[in-house]
């Protein structure tokens, strides 16, 4: 800054501006592109309204909670290429189990499912932290041992759920409709309780702190592996909640591998899109949320567009690329300032 | 400055980000210059598969002989049932008048049909029937196809032997058909067991791999394919397996080789499964929507079988060299496509 007359009190304010625009700054700004994206969008078709904000929530509800699951993992410092193995496991066993069942006991499903898909990536989360084996490596692993396993459960697409549990997620019974608050809810409700668990509790901090460090963690008290199985557990749970909100969306379950890897892949991009560092410790998972959404939303943008399908992935990409550039000049300048 | 320097950098990060993601996109007006012109929707969830995009291409045909069709919107990608309903729920909004569905799930694409329909949609699902009430159906038949098929085959064996049963994509309900129909037929064979069941995903490189790998180590009698055929004649060589007789498509490349290798004992059979039932489909809809016709709810197309024993003469009618390899040779459907072959082979929608 230029020396000037600027009294103290100004200049802290000027500070705390700058600090918040550096933390959130970015977080900010994919929430801005999102709502120029829909806003965008609105002028593309005809209409735009109840059934339009339902059918983007509802819809970009797994593509969300997956980019919270690779977020906290990524924040760890590791990265979960099962995530998306683990969503279709937990879809086809869902789909499975919960079809003809009534409400009361979808639900009950829906929360083992989600419990039983927390401890099981928290188990890989253990065994990547003790054994030392990549993380790359045994997350591989597990994407083709989550969607193996769902084969067995469900062979081929079916299943379903109760009215009830699509009402909780997609604010209607059939899965199709204009009420859209239980969408919206289901998005910003696990995605602020999420971000504010991890940036203001002490197993919150303690996996930001391994991702940034881990022996300087190591060694200021924070008990390493316990905040690994962790990280690697809660992602698991959105990985597992991403599965039951697929089931209540489609009232059916589909244990094909390529939804996996899609699941996986993009799930990558929103948490890269999204401002999350992939060497880990920064980052906010508000913002992979956000880029979850983002990258649902192109996809009816594009087609309204008239854009050639192929195109699309080509699109995606180049948005990836864009972000990682842009990134890197800010780093860059910031560096520079300093 | 500082401050003001990186929100302008911001602020060019996403001004980037959005010419990216609007590259060659224009300002799409829609419907609205003549007077009764109409835009179709095609929703397909399989890219990259040949008889798929036969099917759009001849959608696009149809639709551009007709001339009362302005645009042809295609969303068109891999996904699930879910990413279906959320394709289709996309259309609803564009606001057009008729979707052409490829379903990838036969009931759960029930209640976003309903909600087309509403909104004064037609949608009329094609390759296989959907469950939804309001829906039209313009289906080939799955059933009759795969029996017919299988029962040529096992006659063709003398009612005993080892069959390799190569079927599609695992729960699409095309798939299921097929496999109702090759289960009838296999009933009536006691003598004929299944060597090995594989499914293809409907991918000719698939396909190609896993008859690779079962030729090479099991004796089979027989192949029954569900439409990836041409590459799995390819593999009797590479196996060091003595041709067999095989059942698949009326893809281009397998009825060459049913034609090429006969000579050379390749015996085989072709059923018609035409992916212009998407002409058919689009015909059927534009005369719904100027009311030019009535139609029936379900449309079905009876399959036809042709093997390379009997009716030689008509594979090598059927037989179009232009055609590449994995297109189907059955291209016009009487009465109800108006467009031409080379209309398909362009591939070019209405104002292309």
């Amino acid at each position: 800054m230029s020396s000037e007359t600027s009294a103290p009190v100004r200049r802290g304010r000027a500070a705390s501006v700058r600090r918040w625009v550096r933390r959130r700054g970015w977080t900010a700004g994919v929430w801005l592109l999102l709502l120029a994206l829909i806003g965008w969008y609105t002028t593309l078709i005809p209409e735009f309204g109840e059934f339009e904000i339902t059918s983007i929530a509802k819809n970009s509800l797994p593509s969300v909670y997956l980019a919270l699951a690779q977020g906290v993992v990524v924040i760890s410092g590791g990265v979960d290429l099962g995530a998306g193995g683990l969503m279709v496991l937990s879809n086809s066993t869902a789909a499975a189990l919960m079809e003809g069942q009534p409400p009361e006991v979808t639900v009950l499903i829906a929360l083992a499912v989600v419990a039983g898909a927390a401890l099981l990536n928290g188990f890989v989360g253990w065994v990547i932290a003790v054994s030392r084996i990549p993380d790359i490596v045994v997350t591989l692993a597990t994407l083709f041992i989550f969607t193996g396993v769902a084969l067995m459960v469900l062979p081929s697409p079916g299943g379903g759920t109760s009215g009830q549990l699509r009402y909780a997620f997609t604010g209607s019974t059939t899965g199709i409709g204009t009420n859209f608050g239980p969408s919206l809810i289901a998005i910003a409700v696990p995605t602020l309780l999420f971000a504010a668990w991890l940036t203001r509790t002490r197993t919150g901090l303690s996996i930001y702190a391994i991702g940034s460090d881990d022996h300087a963690a190591y060694l200021s008290g924070v008990r390493v592996v316990r905040a690994k199985v962790t990280a690697y557990a809660t992602g698991g749970g959105f990985a597992g909640l991403a599965g039951v909100a697929l089931t209540a969306i489609a009232n059916s379950g589909d244990p094909r591998f390529d939804n996996a890897v899609n699941g996986t892949l993009n799930s990558l991009a929103a948490v890269v899109l999204g401002g999350i560092l992939l060497g880990g410790g920064v980052g906010s998972v508000v913002g992979a949320a956000g880029a979850g959404i983002i990258f649902f939303t192109l996809s009816p943008i594009l087609t309204a567009m008239g854009i050639d399908p192929n195109t699309a992935q080509v699109v995606r990409g180049g948005v990836i690329v864009a972000v990682m550039v842009v990134a890197g000049l800010l780093q860059l300048r910031r560096w520079r300032t300093q | 400055m500082v401050i003001r320097r990186s929100f302008q950098v911001g602020t060019g990060a996403m001004v980037l980000a959005l010419v990216l993601a609007g590259c060659g996109g224009g300002d799409d007006s829609g419907d609205g210059d003549g007077a009764e012109t109409f835009t179709i929707a095609v929703s397909n969830t399989l890219v990259g598969n040949q008889w798929r995009e036969q099917m759009v291409c001849a959608i696009n045909a149809q639709a551009r002989v007709s001339g009362v069709v302005d645009d042809v919107v295609l969303a068109n990608r891999d996904t699930d049932a879910s990413g279906q309903i959320s394709d289709l729920e996309g259309l609803i909004s564009q606001g057009v008048d008729a979707i052409i569905v490829n379903p990838a799930d036969r009931t759960a694409l029930d209640d976003v049909i309903a909600a087309a329909d509403e909104q004064g949609i037609l949608v009329i699902s094609v390759d296989q029937a959907v469950t939804a009430e309001a829906a039209y159906n313009v289906t080939n038949d799955q059933v009759a196809y795969a029996e017919l098929g299988a029962r040529w085959l096992f006659e063709q064996l003398g009612g005993s032997g080892d069959v390799l049963y190569m079927r599609g994509f695992d729960g699409h309900p095309a798939d299921a058909d097929r496999d109702e129909g090759f289960q009838q037929a296999l009933a009536d064979y006691p003598d004929i067991t299944i060597a090995n069941e594989v499914f293809t995903g409907w991918d000719p490189s698939t396909g190609a791999q896993q008859a690779l790998d079962i030729l090479s180590t099991t004796q089979v009698d027989g192949i029954w394919t569900s439409g990836i055929d041409y590459t799995v004649v390819e593999q009797f060589e590479a196996a060091g397996h003595p041709y067999v007789p095989i059942v698949g498509a009326d893809n281009n490349g397998f009825i060459q080789q049913l034609i090429e290798l006969e000579g050379e004992g390749l015996v085989g059979a072709i059923v018609t499964n035409p992916p212009p039932v998407g002409g058919v489909a689009t015909a059927i809809a534009t005369d719904l929507l100027t009311g030019a016709a009535e139609h029936p709810q379900d449309t079905l197309l009876t399959p036809e079988v042709f093997n390379n024993v009997d009716d030689l003469p008509a594979l090598e009618n059927l037989y179009l060299p232009e055609l590449a390899q994995g297109e189907s040779a059955t291209i016009e459907i009487a009465p109800w496509t108006t467009y031409t072959q080379q209309d398909v082979l362009d591939c070019k929608g209405p104002g292309e």
